[in-house]
């Protein structure tokens, strides 16, 4: 399995080329802008485009989608079906999707938006914008705020330590430094908090 | 890239060390991690002998090793996992990193002019006496980092972060820190002489990436 980064510089935000090289059949997470230079990668290394994996259905994560659907006709795996009308494999809940020749688990985290996403390929999970190195998402009340949390420590905090988050936005972290170093989690009073550095109410 | 095997042993958590066939070149194959491997001096020794005779080195899981006085000028790191390694007496002129993770390692007396490091996570990292000077280090994650006797000089840190970090004398001089964030760093005797701080965000507050936060409303991303 190979990854390959690309930063969308319209909206910051992070895209992901999952490839499988022994089959030559690639996956893309998040294409919020494509641009020449993923196409150029998709294609010099002969990779056929199947899958296309949604986070969430926002502009910095999803624009990418009208592009690339005139060029390929990848499956479309999302929890909002407005994602890509009728052509949206929609997903709900906890899961598995065999493609590419990679099993990819998703996990349904709402929270930052109620169709929020994250997949896990191989030992790397693509959390969109429910958790970023150090933070977690935006919400729009203290319930969703809650749920979200609660989701974060259920589902991406019982993973190894080791295990590699690649966000939405910013740079790559890992389990083991988010639950030491988010400062959201550790001031929600999350069980992962270090006695040593409980910070003062605000 | 990023395989990341577990160690063979069913009860043991830690990443398998990488694997290497006839050909010398990194295999699939499951293994066992630094503490459960039989010869961990001969899988050390591949590893080294891996790094000293490829410049460019993808998806190379070596958690847990320690590596002393090497030299890693002009050598370029793809996917590579170095979690919880320790790096004394590095050298290196030009060294290239893009989406690997040196998250816990130690860093100690290491001098890494010049390099370009990309979308890399050094989280929970501890630097001492280590020379980051020119660099370009783009997207960085350097949340919970113990930083002592260091220089990001002249470097360009652009949208990394700092997030809950301990910088003692370590200074960050003509840096770009457009989009930088510190917030909840402990600092003693930080230089930020001639960098753009207006761009970097120290607080919640004062921060364009964070306004509206706690209103519950507004948008980070």
């Amino acid at each position: 399995m190979k990854i390959y980064f690309h930063l969308n510089l319209g909206g910051f935000s992070n895209c992901y080329v999952v490839a499988n090289e022994t089959i030559r059949e690639a996956v893309i997470i998040d294409p919020g802008q494509i641009t020449e230079e993923i196409i150029d990668k998709i294609e010099s290394g002969s990779y056929k485009l199947t899958g296309v994996f949604i986070t969430h259905n926002h502009g910095s994560h999803v624009h990418g989608l009208r592009t690339l659907r005139k060029i390929y006709t990848p499956k479309i795996y999302a929890a909002d079906w407005e994602v890509a009308g009728s052509d949206t494999n929609v997903i709900t809940g906890d899961g598995k999707v065999h493609i590419a020749g990679l099993t990819v688990r998703y996990m349904a985290l709402p929270g930052h938006t109620a169709d929020s996403m994250v997949y896990k390929i191989g030992n790397v999970l693509f959390t969109g914008d429910t958790l970023s190195a150090g933070k977690i998402g935006t919400t729009n009340s203290s319930y969703s705020d809650f749920i979200l949390r609660n989701n974060i420590e259920r589902k991406i905090f019982s993973e190894q330590d080791s295990t590699v988050l690649m966000p939405g936005h910013g740079p790559p972290t890992c389990v083991g430094g988010e639950k030491r170093f988010n400062l959201d989690m550790v001031r929600s009073g999350s069980t992962y908090v270090r006695p040593s550095e409980q910070l003062p109410d605000e | 890239m990023y395989t990341l095997n577990k160690c063979l042993v069913h009860s043991c958590k830690n990443l398998s060390l990488s694997t290497f066939d006839a050909q010398g070149s990194i295999t699939d194959e499951q293994n066992y991690c630094l503490d459960h491997i039989p010869d961990p001096g001969k899988a050390k020794e591949l590893i080294f002998s891996y790094i000293k005779t490829h410049d460019v080195i993808v998806g190379l899981n070596t958690a847990g090793i320690t590596f002393t006085g090497i030299d890693l000028t002009n050598k370029r790191f793809y996917g590579c996992n170095f979690q919880h390694c320790t790096f004394t007496n590095l050298h290196s002129e030009g060294l290239r990193s893009r989406m690997s993770m040196f998250d816990f390692a130690t860093f100690s007396d290491c001098t890494l002019l010049n390099c370009n490091m990309q979308f890399t996570s050094f989280s929970g990292c501890t630097f001492s006496h280590t020379l980051f000077t020119g660099s370009d280090m783009v997207q960085n994650n350097f949340n919970g980092v113990q930083s002592f006797q260091s220089s990001f000089d002249d470097s360009d840190l652009y949208n990394s972060r700092f997030i809950s970090a301990k910088l003692v004398n370590t200074s960050f001089r003509n840096c770009n820190v457009k989009k930088t964030i510190f917030l909840d760093c402990i600092q003693e005797n930080v230089s930020f002489k001639m960098s753009n701080t207006r761009e970097a965000v120290f607080d919640r507050r004062g921060s364009a990436l964070a306004q509206g936060l706690d209103e519950g409303g507004g948008s980070l991303f």
